[in-house]
């Protein structure tokens, strides 16, 4: 393949994200009240509308307490010592690789994709996130010729509102949770995609979210609408430095298909996972939700999750129109200290509509990890389907496998299976890998990418290729 | 922790300082008695918010407002229990009617040597020490609100001990009658089955009574299977469509011990059971299997919790479950591998064929695994019966009705074969399975 060489030199190429690029950020101190959140509007410029919306938000936050229920561990988090508000005022500083981990540095050297880089291996448009403010956005004019909008949530609130305001909140009401609620009060910056009726976007569409200043949680906010007939695919991944403080992420995720459309949303997840004794890392409490609202619409979440202290991620599909399909496709990994609740919500309230889950854990060393799944079948359901297949992979044991599905039916014509195992890499398996000369490590990484293939082959081909090295790389040193 | 109140349940606990339960004046009893207190209190009255009750609704057992029988038991004449026994079941007998041991209803002729069978309020005043250390050694405190109100409350009940090395020829059967007073009354049998170092029995359960009786079971079990014993536990429960039945049975597993249980749900209005194994040496088995037809507004509900603790043990459940009318039913079944439990097998199935538009299944199978070299699995399915299958059937000439009866049956099947050599009642609960399904509106 022609793309294989030049993979391989950006494998092997100098880390470029692993640094805390100094940018001057413009930052609030730390602390949310009812005033925070005006500054915040305020300095984004936003219609009166949003304002309203986060202070009810705020409100009603103000009401819940957090969640309990998730098999993660993690001490309280104090949501008075958060900056809510940090925007860069200019591009990169100087650069000062003493802050960073020489161990982290080595582990991104082997995958460090550089966004110019990949721009160009595969015409992807990439929307940096630094923090809470959009500062680059390529290939608009291409997508503005397809009628596609791709821009920060910021700039869609100030020149779309008539756009946002009806899909903003419609998938993830601010009541939803705990997390969901904090995140419509607060929300930084984010990103608006909307793919117009009949429109096969031309490309696919790449946010490489990062954190940087210290002390700020990430608040980002995506809202993707595909109108009728029309097709996105959307790619997200995260890199970040090193940390010696944890740092919350509650991201709210929309994604809305009208008839005969599709959503494809892509996940590879690296941030920093915190050290060996779990120190650090970051909490990854994300709620994501897609509408597959239209006839015939679809759905799929693909993610790979390797890195983050503690991710409590659920990415779900409400089925509501006829026909319609979602699908969920996970690898998710813990090892060291890390701590996982994972899965989705597969909610059939079409007629005829269909779900397919496979969920693919692997847990290392001191990895805790939870599949927490729900597929629930309306009455009005009729004729739906769904097939969930989760499997864990053990290495270790003093690692944690946790599998928790829902399954509630409420019509006769359902048909849906469930099938879970967990097993530790068989002894025939590695001795066969061993007696052709492979060595214990690379034996183990064979077996694992191919106990993730299913998940894998869902990837577009860049990230699939990121996402092998991402799995042989986390689990180095995991064997023996 | 903060003392709850417990609403309509505090009804359930007994008044006056408990000085007229059985066994007040022991006080390793009445320590238990006040754990079982604290416990209850601390539990508090569940809600949907309680993950163990999140499909189980409380609200038509509170509505009921049972309070407990009291001293004076609810008598039974043998009319009453003879349209429940089953012709030709070789057993050794007893019964407990409304919770309380009836020895004119049991029949414990010739029972062989090294096989003790009394009621619980008899032996706790005759002969409490044979029970010291046994009783409530198994379930504590407790699964849930209500096995820790029975250990507080409970008055009589079924005691089992088997001597080391005794192989009991014929089962013995165990029957529940629930015949119910004017007020609504809640019963708390407590049971306790144990067998001594390679001990081996059956034991068959059965709950009954008759549709007029308004009335609630409320029954703790426990089953302590001492090394290498074997027990095969048989529980059908056939209660009327007015019994709410709540039982928890906990079991423990001493090594290379085998315990192979078969639940039935069929009657009560609302019943929910909750089996709980905890294995205690290397080598055990532990075998549960069950097969429930919920219909006419039933509500049943099984929880399973099943706890590797030690290394090298197997568990099979398999639950399979019909569903018609305005039937629900909930399935919970969790095991837990703990951690150093290396060599743990566990196998997980439950089937379930949904044949109205009003029936419910909320089904949760969970896995909870601490250690790496296990082999454990879980499978869940909800469907119909195969249109394929069926068509070939007609395609014979068998009506359509017919061949879907066939098909629900065949799929009971699997489950009841394990009660085949028990003859006769493997042929009452098929007769019983195939008369529920001639009232389903197959439609």
């Amino acid at each position: 393949m022609s793309t294989a060489p030049v993979v391989e030199d950006l494998v092997k190429a100098e880390y470029e994200h692993g640094f805390v690029t100094e940018i001057d950020a413009d930052t609030l101190p730390p602390g949310l009240d009812e005033e925070v959140i005006a500054a915040i509007s305020a300095r984004k410029g936003e219609p009166d509308f949003m304002l309203e919306w986060r202070l009810k938000a705020f409100r009603h936050w103000q009401g819940m307490t957090t969640p309990q229920w998730a098999a993660v561990d993690y001490p309280p988090i104090d949501f008075q010592a958060i900056s809510y508000f940090s925007a860069p005022r200019k591009k990169e500083g100087p650069k000062s690789l003493d802050e960073v981990d020489p161990a982290l540095l080595e582990t991104y050297n082997k995958l460090g994709i550089p966004i110019e880089e990949q721009k160009a291996l595969a015409g992807i448009a990439v929307d940096a996130v630094f923090d809470s403010v959009s500062v680059a956005t390529t290939f608009r004019e291409k997508l503005a010729e397809a009628g596609v909008i791709f821009c920060s949530i910021s700039e869609a609130v100030r020149d779309h509102p008539d756009l946002v305001r009806p899909y903003l909140g419609s998938v993830v009401p601010y009541t939803d949770n705990f997390y969901a609620a904090l995140n419509a009060a607060v929300f930084s910056d984010g990103t608006f995609v909307y793919i117009p009726r009949g429109v096969r976007c031309p490309m696919e569409l790449s946010t490489y979210f990062r954190i940087n200043a210290r002390n700020t949680g990430q608040f980002e906010r995506t809202l993707i609408v595909a109108e009728e007939g029309s097709y996105v695919s959307y790619l997200e991944g995260c890199t970040a430095p090193m940390r010696d403080e944890n740092q919350l992420h509650a991201a709210v995720v929309e994604l809305i298909a009208m008839d005969d459309a599709q959503i494809k949303y892509s996940t590879v997840q690296n941030w920093y996972p915190g050290d060996e004794r779990g120190r650090g890392g970051i909490y990854n409490f994300v709620t994501k939700r897609g509408d597959c609202r239209g006839a015939r619409s679809k759905i799929s979440w693909t993610q790979v999750e390797t890195g983050s202290a503690i991710t409590w991620k659920y990415p779900s599909c409400l089925l509501r129109g006829e026909d319609s399909v979602g699908e969920f496709y996970s690898v998710a990994v813990t090892k060291g200290r890390q701590q996982a609740d994972t899965g989705t919500k597969m909610i059939h309230m079409g007629r005829n509509t269909r779900s397919t889950i496979v969920s693919k854990g692997i847990s290392a060393g001191h990895g805790q990890q939870t599949y927490r799944g729900l597929v629930r079948i309306a009455g009005r359901a009729e004729g739906a389907r769904n097939h969930t297949q989760c499997d864990s992979l053990l290495i270790g044991d003093r690692c944690a496998a946790h599998t928790f599905p829902y399954i509630e039916v409420k019509n006769p014509t359902a048909q849906m299976e469930h099938e879970a195992t967990t097993s530790k890499i068989s002894e025939d398996q590695l001795f066969y890998c061993r007696a052709r000369g492979l060595s214990e490590e690379d034996a183990v990484s064979m077996i694992v990418n191919g106990f993730c293939k299913e998940v894998f082959r869902e990837l577009p081909m860049e990230f699939a290729v990121e996402a092998q090295k991402l799995l042989a790389i986390s689990l180095e040193g995991a064997v023996g | 922790m903060n003392a709850q109140p417990l609403g309509q349940f505090e009804d359930w606990l007994p008044g006056g300082g408990a000085i007229d339960l059985p066994g007040a004046d022991l006080d390793w009893l009445a320590t238990a008695r006040q754990r079982a207190l604290a416990s209850a209190r601390a539990l508090g009255v569940p809600t949907a918010r309680h993950e163990a009750w999140r499909y189980t609704s409380l609200k038509g057992l509170i509505e009921q407002a049972f309070t407990p029988y009291g001293a004076a038991a609810p008598g039974a004449r043998p009319d009453d229990l003879e349209a429940h026994l089953i012709a030709g079941l070789d057993s050794h007998r007893v019964v407990l009617v409304d919770g309380r041991f009836a020895p004119g209803l049991s029949d414990l002729g010739d029972l062989p040597a090294g096989l003790r069978i009394a009621g619980l309020g008899q032996l706790l005043s005759q002969d409490p020490d044979a029970l010291q250390g046994r009783l409530t050694g198994v379930a504590g405190t407790g699964a849930h609100l209500f096995a820790a109100l029975n250990t507080v409350a409970m008055r009589d009940g079924l005691v089992v001990l088997v001597e080391p090395g005794v192989r009991l020829a014929r089962p013995i059967e165990l029957i529940h009658l629930a015949v119910g007073t004017e007020r609504p009354g809640v019963a708390q049998p407590r049971t306790l089955i144990a067998l001594g170092e390679g001990a081996e029995a059956t034991l068959v359960e059965r709950f009954v009574g008759t549709d007029e009786a308004r009335c609630c079971t409320n029954l703790v079990g426990e089953v302590a299977l001492g090394r290498a014993a074997t027990l095969g536990h048989y529980r059908v429960q056939t209660e009327g469509a007015q019994t709410f039945h709540i039982s928890a049975l906990h079991i423990a597993l001493e090594s290379q011990s085998r315990y192979r249980g078969l639940n039935v749900g069929l009657g009560a209005a609302w019943a929910r059971t909750d089996l709980v194994a905890r294995f205690a040496g290397e080598g055990a088995e532990c075998d549960l299997s069950g097969l429930y037809l919920a219909g006419d507004r039933q509500l049943i509900d099984f929880h399973l919790d099943v706890d590797h603790a030690v290394p090298g043990c197997a568990s099979r459940e398999r639950f399979k479950g019909v569903l018609h009318g305005k039937g629900r039913a909930v399935f919970d079944g969790r095991v837990l591998v703990a951690r150093d439990a290396q060599q743990s097998d566990a196998e997980m199935v439950n089937n379930n064929l949904l044949l109205s538009a009003n029936a419910e299944i909320d089904t949760k199978p969970q896995l909870e695994i601490y250690a790496d070299d296990v082999k454990c699995s879980h499978g869940t399915t909800v469907g119909q019966i195969e249109p394929e299958t069926l068509f070939y059937l007609r395609a014979r000439g068998i009506p359509a009705i017919e061949a879907r009866r066939m098909l629900c049956l065949a799929f009971a099947e699997e489950i009841l074969a394990d009660l085949r050599p028990l003859g006769p009642l493997h042929g009452h609960v098929a007769e019983l399975v195939g008369a529920r399904l001639e009232r389903v509106a197959f439609d």
